[in-house]
């Protein structure tokens, strides 16, 4: 009996999980740490290239403007005044939170100008226009 | 090395007060939820700014470097109709004139957002980074 016992236990202690424990964890904080629950746009629009584009670290609300004048936000098409009322929502939400407009190249400047002062007047005073970095740029 | 042995398995006797395993299953469980919600959104921008008074028409006489762009998508720097890559050149030159100047675009509603994010590239390679974009017919 003692002797079975005794064999049992030295079986069940084959692996040693704290290691895998340790190293487990330090991935959950490291994707806890970076997930940030980014607003997509929902639709593709053509980027404007620009050479001296800058990785916008923090930039996760993201409003889309196609080439026809419609804004995107959130998956949804939304009106230009709904812009102002969502953003001021998101703000409150997160203040942290920054804006990047995405235009589609042939968008009209009137509807980029238009959505810009939507989102300054929400309270995001961050706003920047999404471009392509061409490669090796 | 019998001595060994014992002291070990008493030693593993004592550690366990406490089953790792339900914990290692939580925390695996969290981690594959991180993994999946996890979006990693590369984002390239660029910052430009808007008239902080939206109603006042920009001064003329401020010591800016303007930009104007046509509907038709001719650019004007300093008045002179310039081609898209002479913006750069210019700019550069207006820039050693008077160092500390804001560069201004104004852009007619009806300008392509592609010719405008060109022209801010370009501004911004000329070493002006203080842009402001302004929009009128």
């Amino acid at each position: 009996m003692k002797a079975r016992q005794a064999h049992q236990e030295s079986e069940d202690h084959g692996i040693d999980l704290a290691p895998m424990l340790d190293f487990v964890l330090n991935l959950l904080i490291f994707f806890i740490i970076t997930t940030s629950f980014i607003k997509e746009a929902g639709v593709t629009v053509v980027r404007p290239d620009a050479t001296t584009a800058e990785h916008r670290e923090s930039g996760n609300i993201l409003i889309a403007i196609r080439e026809n004048g419609d804004i995107w936000m959130d998956r949804k098409k939304v009106d230009l005044r709904q812009v102002n009322i969502l953003i001021e929502r998101l703000h409150i939400e997160r203040p942290d939170d920054t804006a990047v407009i995405v235009a589609d190249k042939n968008s009209s400047a009137e509807v980029l100008a238009q959505v810009m002062d939507a989102v300054r007047s929400g309270g995001i005073r961050d706003v920047s226009i999404a471009a392509n970095q061409p490669a090796g740029g | 090395m019998r001595m060994r042995r014992h002291n070990s398995s008493e030693s593993h006797e004592g550690s366990h007060g406490i089953d790792l395993a339900p914990m290692l299953d939580f925390v695996l469980n969290l981690l594959i939820f991180f993994i999946i919600t996890a979006i990693f959104v590369k984002e390239f921008g660029l910052e430009v700014n808007r008239p902080t008074n939206i109603n006042s028409e920009p001064d003329p006489n401020a010591k800016s470097i303007q930009v104007q762009i046509l509907d038709t998508g001719e650019i004007f720097v300093d008045n002179r109709l310039v081609d898209m890559r002479a913006v750069r050149a210019n700019v550069e030159r207006l820039k050693a004139l008077n160092p500390e100047a804001p560069a201004l675009i104004l852009a007619d509603n009806k300008a392509k957002t592609g010719i405008i994010m060109g022209v801010v590239d370009q501004i911004r390679l000329g070493g002006v980074y203080n842009i402001t974009f302004s929009t009128g017919s």
